[in-house]
């Protein structure tokens, strides 16, 4: 039964169809060597086309988010019992580690105000709503209604309230696409917490990018990287703020892989206002007479640009520039 | 009788019917959610309906238009520009020099066929990624979308099959 079987109609010019194939084809793998070396012709026209759909995506995403979230949950329906005595056992010891973390947060504010140590910079961040995500075989990426008319710039890091995602690479006036940190061109510069080695976190499209540590001369001992161990974010190349937590080393095999703290993307993220600080030379003439330590100030809150999607944009803060961001690989 | 201004209007709707099936299904899949809860890699429905078209009406869907779906693909999809385009040219070529086997398999058959191009086009983005990035791609997640791909042909066969007879169809007979 030829239920979805067709018959064909008889072709016309049957050499020029083969010719326009011949062509077409040597266009495309030319547009695919050209969209490498020169990225910013297609991402022009990606940021303009981001920009006109938004809206629409906006209002498209909503009920379909919905839907997803009952599908998705629907897997978890036979698992809330014991999910739940799982998460009240997490809580409780997570009540412990906060007292904990307090005690220490008060000795650590005491030992700075001692020591006269320079207290860390406070980073603005923007928050924006996450209104696409693109899940393709070579391709991980997500696009955030936040762009330059916002303040976005390309480089920035973007996290949750869990950790980094990834970083922005394409902005348009309204938007802005983020390359996350699973794709398959994402390089992103790393250390382990415990080791203070510095390493590279390669995505591969897996949801468990892979730790390069050869990149030094090195190789991965159980000294320099251990399954459990923290991996945090290094301002090492400007590419983005150091310290912003990344994952946890796992073992795959023989490789190394990082399991991500950031889940798969919520609503809403935080695209971090970095900006890589001037060289020493360049400010020195603009520096005070007395360079020594301050006094330690209380810790401030996070200020945050939120990007409403009916609201006109909010002014941004002056930002140092980040012309340093793009020195790593960028699409 | 019927009238010819009408005639030629439907005859314009129906020509560009291919093309536009195949922009749909490309921002269909590219809808900002994945009801896999990314599990799944989106499928590339737009192949469906380049092999559906170029088979039995490759009139309507010529290798221009084809270039020009797999570039929106992959404008849209965020990917490097050219990788999908060169995947969908690929098939489109084993469809044109194959059609005559191809459009005489049916059910089954059918879908092996579809899944013969479905590999050539994967195969092809593929080796170009690994070119372009200097790196091997990973194989599971392309093998997945083009498995995925392969499954919901039937289901997209049936509906194309329906606007082929319905509207692309009864234009061709008014010739």
């Amino acid at each position: 039964m030829a239920w979805f079987g067709m018959r064909p109609a008889r072709s016309r010019g049957a050499l020029s169809i083969r010719s326009s194939v011949v062509v077409c084809g040597i266009l495309a793998i030319a547009i695919a060597f050209l969209g490498r070396a020169q990225a910013s012709i297609f991402d022009t026209a990606r940021a303009k086309l981001s920009d006109i759909t938004a809206p629409a995506l906006l209002e498209v995403r909503a009920p379909l988010v919905a839907l997803e979230n009952w599908v998705v949950g629907l897997g978890t329906l036979f698992s809330v019992y014991r999910e739940n005595l799982e998460l009240k056992r997490e809580n409780a010891e997570l009540r412990r580690w906060q007292d904990v973390a307090l005690s220490l947060e008060n000795r650590v504010r005491r030992y700075e105000q001692l020591l006269n140590a320079v207290p860390e910079e406070v980073m603005p961040a923007i928050t924006a709503r996450v209104i696409g995500e693109s899940n393709r075989p070579f391709v991980k990426t997500m696009i955030l209604n936040a762009g330059t008319e916002h303040g976005v710039r390309k480089g920035q890091a973007v996290a949750d309230d869990r950790g980094l995602i990834g970083r922005i690479y394409l902005t348009g006036e309204r938007t802005s696409w983020v390359i996350l940190l699973t794709d398959l061109s994402s390089r992103v510069p790393v250390v382990i917490e415990s080791s203070q080695r510095r390493a590279i976190l390669a995505g591969d499209n897996s949801p468990m990018p892979e730790l390069d540590l050869d990149l030094a001369g090195g190789t991965a001992t159980p000294e320099t990287a251990a399954p459990g161990d923290r991996v945090l974010s290094t301002g090492d190349g400007g590419l983005l703020p150091a310290g912003v937590p990344v994952g946890v080393v796992v073992k795959d095999g023989y490789d190394l892989r990082v399991a991500l703290f950031a889940g798969s993307a919520g609503d809403y993220v935080r695209i971090l206002e970095y900006g890589v600080p001037a060289p020493p030379s360049a400010t020195a003439s603009s520096a005070p007479a007395s360079v020594g330590l301050k006094p330690a100030t209380p810790p401030q809150p996070t200020p945050t640009i939120a990007v409403s999607t009916s609201l006109p944009p909010k002014p941004v803060a002056p930002q140092a520039p980040v012309g340093a961001t793009e020195t790593a690989e960028d699409r | 009788m019927a009238d010819p201004i009408a005639l030629n209007v439907s005859r314009l709707l129906g020509s560009f019917l291919p093309g536009l099936s195949a922009v749909l299904l490309v921002m269909l899949v590219n809808l900002p959610v994945s009801l896999t809860g990314g599990l799944f890699p989106a499928p590339l429905l737009a192949l469906t309906a380049i092999y559906f078209w170029a088979l039995v009406r490759p009139d309507l869907m010529p290798p221009f238009v084809v270039l020009c779906v797999g570039l929106l693909e992959d404008l849209l999809s965020g990917g490097p520009p050219g990788v999908w385009a060169t995947g969908f040219i690929a098939a489109y070529a084993l469809v044109d020099r194959q059609r005559e086997n191809l459009a005489g398999l049916a059910g089954g058959a059918a879908v092996l066929g579809f899944a013969a191009a479905m590999a050539l086009a994967a195969s092809a983005t593929f080796a170009l990624t690994w070119i372009m990035y200097l790196r091997q791609p990973p194989l599971a997640p392309l093998l997945l979308a083009s498995v995925f791909t392969v499954m919901l042909y039937p289901v997209v066969a049936l509906i194309l099959g329906w606007m082929h007879r319905r509207a692309v169809g009864a234009i061709r007979m008014v010739r």
